[in-house]
């Protein structure tokens, strides 16, 4: 209280006087307290500290300014006429000493020092220093228009008031950086929701920067994209910056962003117009300095983005790094889902396409069977809309009584594993179609949502199959006919040239024998042919059939080398058999076993002249099984590779020419070869040029009943 | 001489058979289908019956096992002659009675033993 001050001239303090500035004080503690920020501090204490019962007429606060040491003012009270923010320069008045030692110092005359900056209470002076964390900030500045005015209570009360001033401003620095903090939480949390929210990515990007401008109280800035194909970098997002530089492409190490999209790390360009690796792209814009950070999907870059400030005072620090880094995940994470998003929506698109243009009628339910979706195949094979369709029960809606029951299996069934089945179906003007159908479950995360059927429909499959069989059958009634109609007439040939044959030299006309001997032949020829015709066309129908049997081997080739003989003598050759002692009894197909082997022997006589045939058989093991082995060795003219290629195949003798110089239909070995493998043997063949040819038949000494072939 | 019935419905066959095996010395009787072949078989005293297995009326298989059911010709023996590529044919002619089988169309030799030796058997 100066003892200067109009309010009380006594330098005595009555009890009274006392209790009011106990009052006085007391407000001022309060008001402290209550004050929101550092601004209502400062005005709480010149406030408080004017008070009547206090009597501090003139009085400020002063903050210091770090950077250039001036003391700005915050508050005060009773100076008239001072500008909102006086700004008191370093070396000037007297209030500078408390800032430089931070001490209470007290002028009791003003006018005898130099450094006092004259006002209108020109008395004396306290200056009372602030202090948060140990740092001195500012001066409380405390005067009176007369000389020696303060006293030892009067530094108390000041004292007091600085330092609960001084508490008070801490805390609220605290709480401005924690409200910080919680700001870019809170532009982080709305950068995702946007994530979410909005999917268009330069959107999105948008978005991202404007935030990211607005936290970093930067002019502005770009984000671009990394495009992996053109190894390019393009501007999807431009922020003030002077113009829209979107669509704007740089190359790898071109401009800020190009450079961090090379380094992979973040960058600030001080000044930029100076800075080399600038881009002449943006030479026509006010850019001060420059910050970049790559964006990054693990180490992958997906983009870049860079903030500027056009103005020449601002610069980038440390802090400003930190709140771009922040950012940088979002931008990147931003691209990266955009990416995805397209691609899905990609694929989406794909399989739509693949629906609404499948040449299968194709429909999805839900878990309790109403139709849900149809493609436009289904709407032309059964007459509905998908208007009509959808939400319709779908059995109700294609079947009829008689396949209702089964249709129902059907669809529950196909809620739990894929179902495969041909039925009969109803279309909406009754027709009924003939369809085969799949029904799968359709599983989503691991969920069964409903199912999905699948129409083909099969009306004109049937009818063609029908009219397969019919023709099929036709076919094997006609080789039937064949068979019998063809053979009659040509066991007349035989039978009666060999009868005309035997009269003949019976009767001494013998001269008659050799043409009526090429009579007989050729109608054998001719039967063998048709037989080999009719056998082929049963096997390719399926229709030959094993007839199982036990017999003799020994006598089987007795019988075979008996019916060849003649052949072999036509080209006089001999003929050797092999027969092992063990060969035993076979059970096979008899007639077929037969039919091979002189096929085998046929064939081997026709093919070698004055040579020699060898029949050999045996019996062996293979795989545990018991086996007879029959090999037809020749020393006739051989086969080359290429010719053995086609050997086995219908109607291929080796070449086309040897047909017109040896006959036959080239039906024999084909024939062979499906009666070996009817019987679960094979047939195999060793030949060179000039060196004969070994045919061998391998079958089970038992053959097993197998189905048909 | 051996008598032989020759139970077949193709005229050709049957002329060209039945003058093949007479000119090997065998007497032969003739009969255009199974019923006719049975009821002469029953009616005759022959040594041996030629069968074709596909007959009007009365099939061969049938004709054998009527023949192999009545006292008279139980014993007589019968070949069945069967179509080459009917491999099945066989099993069943042997079912229903037949001695021996042989295929068309005939080789005189073969078929003569196989006559032969059944002529033999039963003397």
């Amino acid at each position: 209280m100066p003892r200067s001050s109009t309010a009380r001239k006594s330098a005595e303090p009555d009890r009274s006087a006392a209790a009011h500035r106990q009052a006085a004080l007391l407000r001022l503690s309060t008001e402290i307290a209550a004050a929101h920020d550092e601004e209502g501090i400062y005005r709480s204490v010149v406030h408080g500290l004017h008070d009547e019962a206090l009597g501090y007429n003139f009085l400020g606060v002063f903050l210091l300014d770090p950077e250039s040491g001036d003391r700005v003012l915050q508050a005060s009270m009773g100076w008239p006429d001072v500008p909102d923010a006086w700004r008191v320069h370093r070396g000037e008045g007297l209030s500078e000493q408390a800032l430089l030692d931070g001490e209470l110092h007290y002028t009791a005359d003003v006018t005898r020092e130099s450094r006092y900056l004259p006002s209108l209470a020109s008395g004396s002076e306290v200056d009372v220093p602030l202090r948060v964390d140990g740092t001195t900030i500012g001066v409380l500045v405390v005067e009176s228009a007369e000389p020696n005015a303060f006293g030892g209570e009067d530094f108390e009360i000041l004292n007091a008031a600085a330092n609960q001033a001084s508490i008070a401003v801490g805390r609220a620095r605290l709480l401005a950086s924690e409200r910080r903090r919680a700001d870019e939480h809170k532009a982080l949390l709305d950068t995702m929701a946007d994530l979410s929210a909005e999917l268009e990515l330069s959107r999105v990007l948008q978005a991202v920067l404007v935030r990211a401008v607005s936290l970093l109280g930067v002019t502005g800035g770009e984000v671009a994209i990394w495009e992996e194909e053109a190894q390019e970098l393009v501007v999807l997002a431009s922020q003030n910056i002077g113009k829209d530089s979107t669509g704007t492409r740089l190359k790898p190490g071109e401009g800020a962003m190009g450079t961090v999209a090379r380094t992979q790390e973040p960058i600030i360009i001080p000044s930029y117009a100076e800075w080399l690796g600038r881009s002449t792209k943006y030479s026509d814009l006010t850019i001060h300095s420059v910050m970049a950070a790559p964006l990054l999907i693990g180490r992958r870059l997906v983009g870049a983005i860079a903030t500027i400030h056009a103005d020449p005072e601002r610069e980038f620090g440390p802090e400003d790094m930190r709140l771009l880094n922040l950012f940088a995940p979002q931008a990147a994470i931003a691209i990266e889902n955009a990416r995805l998003y397209t691609e899905a929506q990609r694929q989406k698109q794909y399989f739509e396409e693949l629906l609404q243009n499948s040449p299968v009628a194709i429909v999805t339910l839900d878990r309790d069977y109403s139709i849900v979706s149809c493609n436009p195949n289904f709407e032309s094979l059964f007459g509905y809309s998908s208007d009509e369709a959808v939400g319709r029960n779908l059995d109700e809606l294609i079947t009829t009584e008689a396949t209702r029951t089964e249709a129902e299996q059907y669809t529950r069934e196909a809620l739990d594993r894929a179902v495969h089945g041909i039925g009969r179906r109803q279309r909406k003007d009754g027709t009924l179609v003939d369809v085969e159908v799949l029904g799968v479950p359709v599983i989503v995360d691991g969920e069964r949502v409903g199912l999905m059927g699948l129409y083909h429909d099969i009306t004109e499959l049937l009818r063609a199959r029908q009219e397969a069989e019919a023709a099929n059958s036709a076919k094997s009634q006609f080789l039937a006919s064949m068979s019998h109609e063809l053979r009659t007439p040509l066991n007349a040939i035989i039978g009666y040239s060999e009868m005309l044959q035997e009269e003949a030299e019976d009767l001494g006309h013998a001269e008659f024998g050799g043409d009526l001997q090429k009579i007989h032949t050729a109608g054998r020829h001719l039967l063998s042919l048709i037989n080999n015709v009719l056998d082929l066309s049963k096997i390719e129908a399926g229709r030959m059939e094993l007839y199982l049997e036990d017999f003799d081997a020994s006598t089987m080739i007795d019988d075979v080398v008996t019916t060849v003989r003649p052949l072999v003598d036509k080209n006089s050759n001999s003929l050797e058999v092999e027969q092992a002692d063990d060969l035993g009894s076979m059970h096979a197909d008899l007639t077929k076993v037969r039919q091979m082997l002189l096929n085998l022997l046929s064939n081997a006589c026709k093919f070698t002249e004055g040579g020699a045939i060898t029949l050999a058989a045996e019996r062996g093991k293979d795989n545990g099984r018991e086996i007879i082995t029959f090999s037809v060795r020749d020393t006739g003219i051989g086969m080359t590779p290429e010719q053995m290629e086609r050997l086995f195949e219908a109607f291929s003798q080796a070449e086309a020419s040897t047909t017109s110089k040896y006959g036959g239909t080239g039906l024999g070995l084909a024939i062979t070869r499906r009666f070996t493998n009817m019987m679960g043997g094979d047939v195999q063949v060793v030949s060179a040029p000039g060196e004969g040819s070994t045919f061998t038949i391998r079958l089970p000494a038992a053959v097993e009943a197998a189905p048909a072939t | 001489m051996a008598r032989i019935l020759l139970v077949e419905d193709n005229e050709m066959n049957r002329d060209m058979l039945s003058r093949r095996l007479e000119r090997k010395g065998f007497e032969i009787t003739m009969a255009v289908d199974g019923r006719e072949g049975v009821e002469m078989a029953k009616a005759g005293d022959y040594d041996l019956i030629l069968m074709d297995m596909s007959l009007p009326e009365i099939d061969g298989w049938e004709a054998t096992r009527q023949l192999r059911a009545a006292p008279d010709t139980e014993r007589t023996p019968i070949i069945a002659l069967t179509a080459h590529a009917m491999a099945g044919d066989r099993e069943r002619a042997l079912e229903a009675g037949c001695d021996d089988y042989d295929t068309k169309p005939i080789e005189l030799d073969r078929l003569l033993s196989k006559i032969n030796a059944l002529l033999e058997k039963n003397t």
